[in-house]
């Protein structure tokens, strides 16, 4: 099945990008929480290893066998999904985890991957370059059912970073440009009603919050506003690693998880965020070259939508930390401290390594 | 095998669009991001700052009060306040509910406090408690991991060795109130600063209070002090040096012990006081605590009113001890001179209606000296039959009544000096004849303070020189006094007449010392009149008694020191006004008289 012409066209440009962007990670994961002991440190690290080589058996398999076991995948993780609301224990307020040995797993993260899977499967059935009727029902339900499985959790972060995923779909398949926007204005409605039905308190106050940072500091405006600050503060080269006073005097919320880009933008400055987010496109770009040299129609969707989800997220926190989308709790890939978050990404840019690995394999 | 290409230009077309939005949306991202960090840095860098930083005010201890043998009046002791920074507060119900568990305090109380202070800054700490007991400080230092919101400091907190004496004339300091805050933008109070609110405390407030020091502090998100970034000294304030004898204002306190009243004791050529007594009293080291509602309340309502300064704000008629102003005024009018009698018959019937004197049986022919020494009422009924109201009410004025003397504590009144135009003003009725006679023994609308007869008495002593009042022993150059223009010879005169009294079987010899020269009046002010007395003693069985009063100076030549003495309802002036006036002026001749000195030793 594997043979060594496949090996040697692994791509090490996007591997060693991937762990650049990773060890970055580790290095400010170490700075925002050093004095709580060296352990977080060394349980990235040993995630990072381990998802090296999960990488390197993932890419051993053809990406075709992952579609043609998407369904059956898909159909698991939900099920998963809905037993973890059902039968789950409250872990800082949601129902998201798994706890395995050691290890707290969120098998909403890897869903997001499943959920690609389909969609590629889904529109390399549909040979048309316009998007059908019921490709279109298709592969909103395929996206919607799972979001709302954790936007019940309730993760409505995680769950929101689906929305750009599924648009771009929409995009890529062909959709009518005026299909698309009443898709955009429907989505608009759905918001509207959702905000005064649908939100918890928290997330309403949440949203609010990115309107009016500044009226009440010490309630949900503090994390927006110790986060602009932070970054704000850091000028263009920054105070210094481990010099950061908003990050090391702890005024940041969640500094190694989803506040972590604030305190890299603290301590090296906007020079050094322009490093970090170079890498990161530089990372965008090679995952979306790879769909350019995919071999097949699938190959194209896979490696689009593991960017998409790689860019999307990255984009929606980034954004969040100077109050252009509200604080909704959600990890930066590759960098953020966290084993599921990390597994999910470079499972994602596994996928697109594959179908470029395989651009001249045949069917 | 043969391959199958798909033509996928299209879709690669369309993901090159969304790369293209992507990137766009980064460049985006990175232009907000220079904006916060590039353009508006110095912004964010400053609250940066204010939020890793902590001021704190470093109090200065005041300075000290000194007797005039730099006994020490008021001094500074540490005590130990506990702070909340509102800001490190992560659940504040539960804050408060512990917090008023733990050291006992009401929590509306607690929770009125925060609020009143949360406009102020979340990372100010506001002071919950302060003169913690040890068992306390131990108590909270032992939950500090538990409470990071709390902060226990040590400041100097005043303190009064002596408790209650001299505690008018020291004052006391009460936290600045908001309102005094704003209406005193130029003193920069600070919100919790202690001020003098009374006495010497309130006057020398400025001179007392030392430059206050500050603490920069490097602060965590939870308010907790990481490293000190710099410190600057308090600087305590300057050291004020009293005129008071602190042995003659125990005494005079120890003589008016379970009574009412106040006395005065001063220095005639200085003015220096060197006693300023107030009874009851209160111990102002109960008043040093930011949170003492209900101690505080039972002082402002306790019915004898310790907290009034008598000696300075009790307003009383002058009783008999006004003849000396009429006498003073007599003899400069020529009206009488030191031969010229009246006959006293025990009473007298002017403008249709008797007056009568104290001494029913009459004293007789009296000449002024003879008069002033047995306080004959007739006497005077005469002479002020003889004067109008406003000539009075001028040498009264001359005298230094009906105005403040200027004591250097605040809050003295002014007195009543009545005339013509005072009652068609007040009354909107002509002054009547009749009313000149009751002046003229210091009864009517007449009022006076105690501070106010002292100077009277020490501008006597000095014949003629009237010096201002002063608990200060350092600023003796400015006190030089003004002259009254009475001829010298006129007040010798009224001194004789004095002088009897104390030493000539007078009304004042209870205040008789030997060896010491004394000068003495005394008085007794009518309270109500004789009928409504009479009423009230026959219905509840006790005589309704007078004020009692008594001023005098000694030696006679060249006076060192003037006592005067009210006693509230303490009767005749001789009989108990006077008598404690002789045991201050026994006091003062122990103490500052040598022997030698001693007339007749």
């Amino acid at each position: 099945m594997l043979d060594r012409k496949i090996l040697k066209e692994i791509d090490v440009t996007t591997i060693l990008l991937m762990v650049a962007i990773s060890i970055t990670g580790i290095i400010f994961v170490y700075s925002a929480i050093y004095y709580q002991g060296s352990q977080y440190v060394w349980k990235q690290i040993t995630w990072l290893l381990l998802c090296l080589v999960v990488l390197l058996i993932s890419l051993m398999i053809d990406y075709k066998l992952y579609l043609s076991i998407s369904l059956p995948l898909y159909i698991f993780m939900n099920l998963l999904l809905l037993g973890l609301l059902i039968f789950g224990k409250k872990i800082a307020n949601t129902r998201s985890w798994i706890v395995l040995g050691p290890f707290q797993v969120q098998p909403s993260e890897l869903t997001k991957l499943v959920v690609i899977l389909v969609l590629a499967r889904i529109f390399s059935e549909y040979k048309e370059d316009l998007m059908s009727l019921k490709a279109f029902l298709l592969s909103t339900l395929v996206v919607v059912l799972p979001a709302t499985l954790t936007a019940l959790q309730p993760d409505l972060g995680t769950a929101l970073t689906y929305l750009p995923i599924l648009v771009s779909t929409y995009i890529l398949a062909g959709i009518k440009k005026k299909h698309l926007a009443v898709i955009l204005i429907a989505m608009l409605v759905i918001g509207l009603v959702g905000w005064n039905y649908g939100l918890k308190d928290y997330q309403k106050q949440r949203i609010e919050t990115l309107l009016t940072p500044d009226q009440d500091p010490r309630g949900a405006g503090y994390q927006l506003r110790q986060s602009k600050i932070a970054i704000g503060s850091g000028g263009l080269t920054g105070k210094g690693y481990r010099k950061g006073t908003q990050s090391q005097l702890r005024f940041l919320p969640a500094r190694h998880t989803d506040f972590i880009m604030a305190v890299m933008a603290e301590e090296v400055g906007f020079l050094g965020l322009i490093i970090v987010f170079s890498l990161y496109f530089l990372l965008l770009y090679r995952l979306f070259s790879s769909a350019w040299v995919s071999a097949d129609r699938a190959g194209v969707y896979l490696a689009f939508l593991a960017a998409m989800l790689i860019g999307c997220q990255f984009l929606i926190n980034v954004m969040m930390l100077v109050g252009l989308f509200p604080i909704t709790g959600i990890p930066v890939p590759l960098i953020s401290y966290g084993g599921s978050s990390l597994l999910t990404s470079f499972l994602a840019c596994s996928l697109a390594i594959n179908v470029r690995m395989r651009r001249f394999s045949f069917i | 095998m043969s391959r199958i290409y798909e033509d996928l230009t299209v879709l690669i077309k369309r993901s090159k669009i969304i790369l293209y939005i992507l990137g766009a949306i980064f460049l985006l991202v990175l232009a907000s991001y220079w904006k916060i960090q590039v353009l508006d840095h110095q912004k964010y860098w400053k609250m940066a700052e204010a939020n890793r930083t902590r001021e704190l005010p470093l109090v200065a201890p005041r300075g000290l009060i000194l007797d005039r043998q730099q006994v020490i009046l008021a001094d500074n002791i540490p005590s130990f306040k506990l702070s909340l920074v509102p800001e490190a507060i992560d659940n504040y119900e539960k804050t408060i509910d512990n917090l008023s568990l733990l050291l006992e305090l009401g929590e509306e109380e607690l929770r009125k406090r925060i609020e009143r202070y949360k406009f102020v800054s979340l990372y100010q700490p506001v002071v919950i408690k302060d003169n913690l007991k040890l068992e306390e400080v131990s108590l909270i230092e032992a939950r500090k991991e538990e409470f990071p919101e709390l902060k226990l400091e040590v400041e100097p907190k005043r303190n009064y060795p002596l408790g209650s004496t001299a505690a008018h004339l020291l004052g006391y300091l009460q936290e600045a109130s908001a309102d005094e805050i704003k209406a005193n933008p130029d003193k920069q109070w600070r919100l919790g600063e202690m001020v003098g609110k009374s006495g010497l405390e309130k006057q020398y407030n400025d001179y007392l209070t030392g430059i206050e020091g500050k603490l920069v502090e490097m602060v965590d998100s939870r308010g907790r002090p990481i490293a000190e970034i710099s410190r600057t000294e308090p600087l305590p304030g300057k050291s004020l040096v009293l005129s008071i004898d602190i042995d003659l204002q125990k005494k005079a306190e120890e003589l008016l012990q379970g009574r009412e009243g106040a006395i005065v004791i001063l220095e005639p050529r200085t003015g220096e006081c060197l006693a300023l007594v107030s009874s009851p009293s209160f111990d102002p080291n109960r008043f040093i605590t930011r949170f003492s509602t209900e101690e505080w309340l039972s002082i402002v309502n306790d019915p004898g009113k310790p907290l009034e300064n008598r000696a300075i704000r009790g307003m009383y008629s002058p009783g008999s001890i006004f003849k000396i102003i009429m006498a003073l005024a007599g003899l400069d009018q020529g009206l009488i001179t030191e031969n010229s009698t009246f006959f006293c018959s025990g009473a007298i019937k002017l403008y249709g209606n008797v007056f009568s004197c104290w001494y029913q049986a009459g004293h007789g022919r009296r000449n002024l000296a003879e008069a002033i020494k047995d306080s004959c009422n007739v006497y005077f009924y005469q002479l002020g039959y003889q004067m109008d109201i406003d000539v009075i009410a001028n040498y009264a004025r001359k005298m230094g009544l009906g105005q403040k003397t200027n004591l250097d504590i605040p809050g003295e009144k002014d007195g009543l000096v009545p005339s013509s135009e005072w009652k068609r003003k007040t009354m909107g009725e002509p002054w009547y004849p009749g009313e000149t006679i009751s002046v003229s023994i210091g009864q009517g609308p007449l009022l006076v303070t105690p501070i106010q007869i002292a100077c009277v008495t020490a501008s006597l002593a000095n014949r003629g020189l009237s010096v201002r009042p002063t608990l200060i022993k350092e600023n003796r150059g400015e006190l030089i006094g003004s002259r009254i223009q009475l001829p010298r010879e006129t007040f010798e005169k009224v001194i004789e007449g004095m002088w009897q009294s104390v030493n000539n079987h007078g009304t004042g010899q209870g205040a008789f010392q030997a060896g010491l020269d004394i000068c003495g009046k005394t008085g007794s002010t009518q309270l109500i009149s004789r009928k409504t007395a009479e009423k009230i003693a026959g219905e509840e069985g006790q005589v309704a008694k007078t004020h009692s009063w008594f001023t005098g100076f000694a030696p006679r030549e060249n006076p060192e020191i003037v006592v005067t003495v009210l006693v509230e309802y303490g009767g005749l002036g001789g009989q108990t006004a006077a008598p404690i006036a002789g045991q201050i002026f026994k006091a003062y001749r122990d103490k500052y008289v040598r022997p030698e000195n001693i007339k007749g030793n």
